[in-house]
């Protein structure tokens, strides 16, 4: 339902959700094949620090907690109320959490407002905020924090931690994203699944967002705005950087998105377009782009001018970089119009058939000590705003030995406040060291395409 | 798509002169059936998720008017029966309208069967999901198990279910016996009864006076209670609507209009209050009761008929394609279980009665009745599933 701006009450509740002190999980079951019982089981899998109340009228005992017949029999303080039964049930349960004051409730249950029950969907909501009790969903998959080893929902696995916080509405794609996290050491500090999104709106999650010390960037994953003048609001009050993508533009696309999240577009993509650019925000167009650019937003300051130059072993990935570059506006310049001091001093770390163009093809044989000095060199020139490395792993390559060498000269530059992408493309080796260089903090890519855009989205973020 | 024949309506039989064979469900997408989720239903659900902490869900006005009872005890008796697990709020559905078979099976078991491999064989059967209902027999009698399971598709009994355990060294037979007629089960007339016999409770108001006078944990007021509301004109009566609208939101004028339909008109559906004779120290004996090979279908069925009409029965199975013609089970110690069995035997058809007591059940519908897991509703569906395909998977 629609608000005009993010509710500070909201706002200040959602910790509860995101770190609770206790949690009731309604609807928890005895039983291992049922998700209810799932989510108790992944709460303690995980290593969740506080406490949980199984609450189920039939059990004495889930996984080994006392379970409860209702809410209202826990008699202690409870943060979050996790709802995990039909929709047909969520009205009571609502009316208890109310009753014994929990601090938000987060209703996982489906068939609301995206099978047509729109009216008993705004008749809890309309409840939810009579009484001032933030509800998260319903039609959600769950909520954690890698931080807190908080996994909270029907999620298979944590992601690593990091600086972005992905809120997203498909719970679907959210798992999309937090499988590439682990396997891709993508760094979350949270993840939500805001499913149907009937009270708490996007606002109010960038607007925690913004006050959340681990999270640097706010990536959202948008099927439908109901309430665009908050969106815009929150956004542009934010100081930390904000990536959406926005889905179901297709004719048959705006038709999957209400029967998903209950999502309504009316409007076409072009709006959607104007909204996102009034919020200031950067706009991906596809799922891969929104990774990227929210990796890259999320561990490396903004880029303060054109001024990039790159670094690499191999004229392919350069031949990519460039042509990608000048298809999105910002072509590369050469190196001794940048930094005539530069394309001299960078000499040294090339042989005589490198190429101290820009990019600068310090050739397949460069080893470990070639890499660091041209990488060292760069960062230091005052004219460089920005640095593109890319590792081809030739049979000298020595690939891990060149992110390591990478990582130590960022550490060492770091405070030179220059964005540093990475580039590895090729197979097991450069995987790896894609995963080395991200812990690091270093947005590190598969291919030259990905690395280009994020650099691109770096400079939008500068101006 | 050409014409489209609705179950639970006279294209019923407009079907039958067409094609000469009764219509089969295919889940919900054949017309006129009714998914277990559906909103005709919902009122059910409701009831069955609230009913343990708020039994004001069920009729408590109906009870008062019978029995004089008022709502506040009645639902303070509820409360203690069921945290005693002395009820449970179940459902019979009519599974052949949504294209499943009722498959029984009875077992024997050798008689060097030792304890462990009796102990073993039981908690395999309590923990199978996909057997929906079944009953272990006490040793000594003349069968050791009555298990059955909605199912579409037999070969799947035989892989995922028969195969899992007909080889155990202690297994001497086990008999398939698919269900021809549901005709009572928990003391509650179902689908197959004859039409002005569907519904009836049979518990009599003697045998829940011999119940009670057990005082093992239910009084006569307890089961004036229950069988009130089993006796209820119609199903659907069974339920305050207000009571579930407050708990729901859903609106409750639409939620009794939608399940009156489904449980009076589509019949797909008998809500009931099932007594659970275990918990109160009770037994029942089981008869599976074989007719000679001779014996027409008719008279089977008139049989059927004829046992339908003796109260005394907590259950009726007619079966068909099978050694035995029926399954019936009694109270044991509340009903005269010797002048049962030699009525059974006054019918000159019936060539053979197998007796077994039955101490426990350990499924009512998919709802679990052990300790452990009460009444969690779980049942693997075989819809989608070819268990053959499984095996073979296991045996590589």
């Amino acid at each position: 339902m629609k608000i005009s701006e993010a509710r500070p009450y909201v706002v200040e509740r959602l910790k509860y959700a995101l770190n609770p002190r206790s949690i009731a999980v309604v609807g928890a079951s005895r039983y291992p094949t049922k998700v209810g019982n799932k989510v108790v089981a992944e709460l303690m899998e995980w290593g969740y620090k506080g406490t949980i109340y199984p609450v189920n009228p039939r059990a004495k005992e889930v996984l080994g907690l006392q379970a409860y017949p209702t809410l209202r029999d826990i008699g202690k303080e409870v943060d979050l109320v996790f709802v995990a039964v039909p929709a047909h049930l969520v009205r009571s349960i609502l009316e208890d959490a109310v009753a014994i004051k929990a601090k938000v409730a987060v209703v996982a249950t489906s068939a609301f407002k995206e099978i047509g029950r729109g009216d008993l969907q705004n008749a809890l909501t309309e409840y939810c905020r009579r009484n001032e009790l933030p509800l998260i969903g319903p039609n959600l998959v769950g909520m954690g924090s890698p931080y807190d080893h908080f996994n909270c929902g029907f999620i298979p696995y944590l992601p690593v931690p990091g600086p972005i916080a992905m809120i997203s509405q498909s719970g679907a794609n959210l798992l999309a994203a937090l499988g590439t996290s682990q396997e891709e050491h993508l760094g979350m500090s949270f993840f939500v699944g805001l499913g149907n999104k009937a009270d708490v709106d996007f606002a109010e999650f960038i607007e925690y967002a913004d006050q959340d010390p681990r999270t640097k960037v706010i990536s959202i994953y948008i099927e439908g705005l109901d309430s665009p003048e908050a969106f815009v609001k929150s956004c542009r009050k934010a100081r930390k950087p904000v990536v959406a993508i926005k889905v179901g533009g297709s004719k048959i696309g705006v038709k999957a998105a209400f029967a998903h999240t209950a999502s309504e577009n009316p409007e076409g993509d072009d709006y959607y377009d104007r909204v996102i650019s009034e919020a200031r925000a950067y706009r991906a167009r596809m799922w891969q782009e929104f990774l990227d650019v929210s990796l890259a937003l999320g561990y490396q300051p903004p880029l303060k001018g054109d001024n990039v130059v790159m670094i690499t072993n191999g004229g392919g990935a350069a031949l990519l970089s460039c042509d990608h570059f000048e298809r999105l506006g910002m072509p590369l310049r050469e190196l001794k119009d940048i930094s005539p001091l530069l394309a001299a001093k960078i000499r040294a770390y090339m042989p005589m058939f490198g190429s101290p163009l820009n990019p600068v093809d310090i050739s397949g044989t460069a080893g470990v000590i070639q890499y660091k000095g041209a990488f060292q060199q760069a960062f230091r020139d005052p004219n460089v705003d920005g640095v593109l490395g890319a590792i081809c792993p030739t049979a000298v390559t020595d690939v891990i030995g060149v992110a390591k060498a990478a990582v130590e000269v960022y550490r060492s530059t770091r405070e030179l406040g220059k964005p540093f992408l990475m580039i590895c493309q090729g197979g097991g080796e450069c995987r790896e060291a894609i995963r080395l260089l991200r812990d690091a903090g270093i947005p590190a890519y598969l291919t030259a395409e990905q690395a280009v855009t994020a650099m691109v989205a770096l400079r939008k973020a500068g101006k | 798509m050409g014409k489209s024949y609705r179950i639970g309506t006279p294209e019923a039989q407009e079907y039958m002169r067409q094609y000469r064979n009764a219509p089969k469900g295919l889940s919900s997408f054949e017309p006129g059936v009714i998914a277990s989720d559906a909103k005709e239903v919902v009122a059910f659900n409701i009831a069955k998720s609230f009913y343990q902490v708020h039994p004001e869900v069920l009729n408590l006005r109906l009870v008062e008017e019978k029995t004089g009872i008022k709502p506040e005890e009645a639902r303070k008796r509820l409360l203690r029966m069921y945290q005693e697990k002395r009820f449970m709020l179940v459902k019979n559905s009519a599974v052949n309208v949504s294209g499943f078979a009722l498959y029984y099976w009875a077992v024997k078991l050798r008689e060097d069967t030792t304890p462990e491999e009796r102990k073993d064989l039981m908690e395999w059967f309590q923990e199978n999901d996909q057997i929906c209902t079944g009953y272990m027999m006490e040793e000594g009698g003349d069968f050791a198990v009555w298990n059955g399971n909605h199912m579409r598709n037999l070969d799947n009994l035989i892989y995922g279910v028969l195969d899992k355990f007909r080889f155990r060294r202690c297994v001497e037979w086990v008999h398939v016996c698919p269900i021809r007629r549901l005709l009572r089960e928990s003391s509650v007339n179902q689908f197959d009864a004859l039409p002005d016999r569907y519904r009836r409770y049979t518990l009599t108001e003697e045998a829940e006076k011999r119940i009670a006078a057990l005082k093992r944990g239910v009084d006569e007021k307890d089961l004036d209670i229950l069988g009130t509301l089993n006796r209820a004109p119609s199903g659907a009566d069974l339920f305050d609507y207000e009571a579930l609208a407050r708990l729901s939101g859903l609106e409750p004028k639409e939620m009794e209009k939608d399940f009156r339909y489904a449980v009076d008109e589509a019949r797909v559906m008998i809500p009931m209050l099932y007594l659970n004779y275990a918990s109160l120290g009770l037994k029942q004996r089981f008869y599976l009761v074989s007719l000679f090979e001779n014996t027409p279908t008719f008279r089977e069925d008139e049989i059927g008929d004829e046992l339908e009409k003796d109260d005394r029965f907590v259950n009726i199975f007619e079966i068909s394609d099978a050694h035995h013609a029926f399954l019936l089970s009694s109270y044991e110690g509340i009903e005269d279980g010797e002048d049962i069995r030699r009525k059974l035997l006054s019918y000159g058809e019936v060539k053979e009665v197998l007796v077994a007591t039955s101490p426990r059940q350990f499924r009512r519908w998919t709802c679990r009745l052990d300790e452990r897991l009460y009444e969690e509703c779980v049942f693997t569906d075989d819809v989608l599933l070819d268990r053959s395909e499984e095996a073979s998977h296991e045996d590589q």
